[in-house]
């Protein structure tokens, strides 16, 4: 393979190593390895588009460790887009890289499969929930040694009843204010059921009419990081067909809400997997135009009416609580979100919005990599963990499923007393269930 | 490298210590000089000053150059690596080991970065002066090496003046501790020595650094003016009328756009030619009063506007934009080459349009953004560097910029080193016999040049300067 298609050459040019980045990056505040750094990567992919440098075992395991927080993305004044030059050097690598028959095997069944179809989703849902019961995992885990850490670090599965689908259609809970299309997920179903309830629950009591497409299986944002275009590509078109699909009276397509920062993060970046075709390039933009998280949806036109009105009904509880929000990396650098989370949590009665000191670093779940490599993962929360002790907050808000997942095994581990929870489920327990009936209006 | 040194080095460092892969020694190749490059042999990455010393001793005794790196942001090839050479770098030494607010002074690792220490200080009520515009990222060891500045060195000096005391580690190994207070009043000034000393005389571990108390008002101006030339006028009439504002800062429309363009905009105006980027610190009525008697000033020389920033958070953001400048020129060619010379404040706005008709000769673009009240210049000219002829065009002309310089009674550096870039210039801004004391110090420290060869002073000077040694002892 020509060395130029491993990487997007033009792209890596825009960087003028000016080192602006390097103290933002998780990986080289651990290691004080240049190559484990923003500038020190995009120098490897430069090196190796100009054959300076072989696309080597240690080139690979430099993008490996990589997280794709796009912190050093966000602080970058040289306009360096590295989130996708990464998923380009990632993806383009993935064809000629060694890896063992089973790695390689694992990747194909998860990429290629499970993340692909609904059934096989609740089927590895319901497989994975049995050997936890019975032990098999953390004896896999201990057979497999290090290189099986991960499955012992995955979360546990919820029973059944919490893996429920969210119905087609929920009407809105009083006043109709809007309608929108709810992302259901992939993996949120099976792991983050109560979320995602949480979430439908807020969003009807907002004034929303909500839609779920319930064919529709995984937007693709995991397989873009990981170097998986080809199946990346495939999901955003069925995306498109799903959600192009739904549409209010008037023939608008809906607009789509998304709880996880991460497929938010990509659905709004969708037009580049469509380049050449333009009706779909459009499309794809169209789609990225009207997808909200979770957060922007409520501080905006109806929703935030919505909440305003609800939140007018809730009676200032006597003791008030103490939060620290996160910054999901794919909200804050991804989408640029900061506001209107905060803006959300310092309006709910009696929960005082605490600051904590690394909000806008990466916290080490980063997709699946908590899964794939779980030591680094950990070393990256545990600056993390200590702020949160710092802060005092008795709440960890989030606004990500890995990242949830993520806090939750690290708060144990370090046994805090703080619950982790996401920015839905704070709404749906401090505003929703506690509101007074609406007058009859 | 020959794998039994090799090992003995992992041995005292860890295996985490020593990078040996060729990708993971790739990015050390180079520093912020990006065209110069050299892959060294090793990087070694010490963690305190006991590793550092024993990397040394080993180094020592196999003969092997060796080469000091904090972030690699230094822009005169400082820490640009040298053949058959290893890199030790700071990176794993991050910690702040003590900061007593009450005597105002921190000891920090030599790999603490600027900015992490002025942030620990501000939790005291106090800061750390010297504010490279690389602060983010540069390393208090590098300050040190290149006795760094920054936009706020006008009023408050460079690192020379807030350094009180260092450990190093001596070339062969040693360590040499001259931070304890006995140290102070007696004999030479070492500390002085080694601050700027561009890695030529061994390695900072620890320094203790005098920190500042916050002052209780900041207030920060822009001057907008319509030409370049104007805005130079303006800093010559200010210094010489001698008010002390703390910084003075000028920004031309180019490196405007390129801040305004990226996520550091400020709200910089597009329309100005020319910014002046003022701030004064004190007490309520010392700020009224020295920006009071600016702004007439200013007037006098065509400002068309000046105005103040409105709260703490436009002018955090004013300044970032300033620090970002060198990042955001990445929009307008993948490298930038930073002169960095020093010409006496009534002359800036001569020189300034000399280096503009310098540049423009030879086809090349100009941005300047420099510190105006110390009369540091940093013509910063947008390069490829796998243009050969452009790099050509570009070296000609900071050599020519340099010559400008020294003809008005100017200096080789401001802030940024000597280093490689500037070496063959050393022979025209020093006599021989200038050269030869200066070798004849680093020979003191490191007889056998290993630290930093082919830096900041000219080999053929030292080897000529000691074939006329009246002692005749040439080595
Ligand atoms: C965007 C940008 C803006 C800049 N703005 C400014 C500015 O405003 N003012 C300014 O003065 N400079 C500026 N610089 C230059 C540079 O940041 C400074 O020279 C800085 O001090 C270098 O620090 P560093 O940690 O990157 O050191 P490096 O570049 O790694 O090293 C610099 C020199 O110090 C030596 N050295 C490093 N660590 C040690 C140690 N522990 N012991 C002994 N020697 C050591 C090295 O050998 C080398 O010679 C800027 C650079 C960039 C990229
Ligand atoms: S901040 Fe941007 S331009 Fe600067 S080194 Fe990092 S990626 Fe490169
Ligand atoms: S994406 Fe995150 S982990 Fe990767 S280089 Fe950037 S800051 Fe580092």
């Amino acid at each position: 393979m020509d060395a130029r298609e491993l990487v997007d050459y033009a792209a890596s040019l825009d960087c003028i190593h000016c080192g602006l980045c390097l103290n933002t990056c998780p990986t080289y505040l651990l290691t004080g390895v240049e190559s484990s750094s923003p500038r020190g990567r995009i120098h490897l992919m430069r090196s190796v588009a100009e054959d300076e440098l072989q696309a080597d075992a240690d080139y690979a395991e430099e993008l490996d460790f990589c997280l794709l927080c796009r912190h050093c993305e966000s602080v970058c004044p040289s306009g360096v887009r590295f989130g996708a030059l990464m998923e380009h050097a990632r993806s383009a690598l993935e064809p000629v890289r060694e890896r063992g028959p089973l790695a390689r095997l694992a990747r194909r069944a998860g990429f290629d499969l499970v993340l692909r179809d609904r059934s096989a989703l609740r089927a590895a849902a319901t497989v994975g929930r049995v050997a936890q019961r019975l032990g098999l995992v953390r004896l896999a885990a201990r057979i497999g040694g290090q290189r099986a850490r991960g499955l012992a670090d995955a979360p546990a599965i919820p029973p059944a009843a919490e893996r429920a689908r969210l119905p087609e259609r929920t009407p809105a809970a009083g006043t109709r204010r809007s309608t929108a299309l709810l992302l259901e997920g992939c993996v949120m179903p099976e792991l983050l059921g109560a979320t995602n309830r949480a979430t439908l629950r807020v969003l009807a009591a907002c004034g929303f009419e909500v839609h779920v497409a319930r064919e529709h299986v995984c937007c693709g944002s995991l397989h873009a990081h990981n170097g998986e275009a080809s199946g990346a590509r495939a999901l955003a078109r069925e995306t498109l067909e799903a959600c192009d699909a739904r549409s209010d009276e008037g023939g608008t397509p809906l607009p789509l809400v998304v709880n996880s920062a991460g497929c938010g993060s990509h659905l709004k970046e969708l037009a580049p997997a469509f380049a050449g075709q333009p009706d779909l390039e459009r499309r794809a933009r169209a789609l990225s135009a009207r997808t909200l998280d979770l957060s922007e949806a409520l501080t905006r036109g109806p929703g935030a009416e919505g909440l305003a009105a609800l939140l007018a009904r809730v009676p200032t509880p006597a003791r008030s609580v103490r939060a620290a929000w996160d910054d999901p990396c794919h909200l804050l650098h991804g989408q640029h979100i900061a506001r209107e989370p905060r803006a959300i949590l310092g309006r709910i009665p009696g929960l005082e919005l605490v600051p904590m000191e690394l909000a806008e670093s990466c916290c080490g779940s980063a997709g699946i990599y908590s899964l794939l490599r779980p030591a680094d993962a950990r070393r990256v929360l545990e600056p993390k963990l200590a702020a949160l002790a710092a802060s005092g907050a008795e709440i960890l808000v989030t606004a990500n499923p890995g990242c949830q997942l993520q806090w939750a095994a690290g708060v144990r581990r370090a046994g805090l007393a703080v619950r982790v929870l996401h920015l839905a489920e704070v709404l749906d327990e401090f505003v929703v269930s506690v509101a007074r009936p609406a007058t009859a209006s | 490298m020959d794998a039994r040194v090799v090992e003995e080095l992992r041995a005292v460092l860890g295996r985490d210590g020593v990078l040996a892969e060729r990708a993971r020694r790739t990015p050390y190749e180079a520093d912020g000089l990006a065209f110069a490059r050299c892959l060294p042999e090793l990087v070694l990455l010490p963690r305190d000053t006991r590793e550092t010393a024993a990397a040394l001793r080993v180094l020592a005794a196999h003969g092997i150059p060796v080469v000091p790196r904090g972030a690699g942001t230094g822009l005169s090839g400082g820490a640009t690596p040298v053949e058959g050479g290893v890199v030790i770098g700071t990176a794993r030494m991050r910690r702040i080991l003590a900061l007593d607010a009450d005597n105002r002074l921190a000891r920090v690792q030599a790999g603490v970065v600027n900015a992490d220490l002025g942030r620990a200080a501000a939790r005291h009520g106090l800061f750390y002066a010297p504010d490279p515009s690389s602060q983010k990222a540069c390393t208090i060891g590098g300050n040190v090496g290149e006795n760094s500045s920054g936009p706020h060195g006008f009023r408050h000096g460079s690192t020379t003046r807030h350094v009180l005391g260092l450990v190093l580690v001596t070339p062969e190994g040693d360590v040499l501790d001259l931070s304890r207070p006995e140290h102070d009043p007696h004999g030479y000034d070492l500390v002085g020595l080694f601050v700027g000393s561009e890695g030529l005389l061994g390695i900072a571990t620890e320094i203790t650094v005098a920190l500042l108390p916050l002052p209780p008002l900041v207030e920060t101006m822009l001057a907008l003016f319509r030409d370049l030339d104007s805005a130079c006028d303006a800093v010559s009439d200010l210094v010489a009328a001698r008010l002390e504002p703390t910084a003075i800062e000028v920004l031309d429309q180019l490196t405007i756009e390129a801040v305004e363009a990226s996520v550091l905009a400020a709200g910089y105006p597009k329309d100005a030619a020319a910014v002046l980027l003022l701030e004064s610190e004190g007490s309520e009525a010392e700020v009224a009063s020295t920006l009071g008697a600016i702004e007439p000033l200013l007037r006098a020389r065509g400002a068309f506007e000046v105005r103040r920033a409105r709260d703490e958070l436009e002018r955090a953001r004013l300044w970032a934009g300033r620090k970002g400048a060198y990042g955001a020129m990445g929009r307008v060619a993948p490298d930038l080459y930073v002169c960095d010379a020093v010409v006496p404040r009534t002359r800036l706005a001569e020189i300034v349009r000399v280096t503009i008709a310098i540049c423009q000769a030879r086809g090349l673009r100009v941005a300047n953004v420099f510190h105006a009240g110390d009369g540091n210049l940093h013509p910063n000219i947008p390069y490829d560097r796998r243009d050969a002829g452009q790099l050509a065009r570009v070296l000609e002309a900071g050599d020519a910029i340099l010559d400008a310089v020294l003809a008005v009674g100017g200096s080789l550096t401001g802030e940024h080193g000597v280093g490689l870039e500037k070496i063959g210039a050393m022979g025209r801004a020093f006599s021989p016999d200038d050269l030869d004391a200066q070798c004849r110090v680093r020979d003191a420290w490191d007889p056998a040049r290993r630290m930093n060869p082919g830096k900041l002073l000219p080999v053929h000077a030292c080897r000529e300067t000691h074939t006329r040694d009246p002692r005749g002892g040439a080595r």
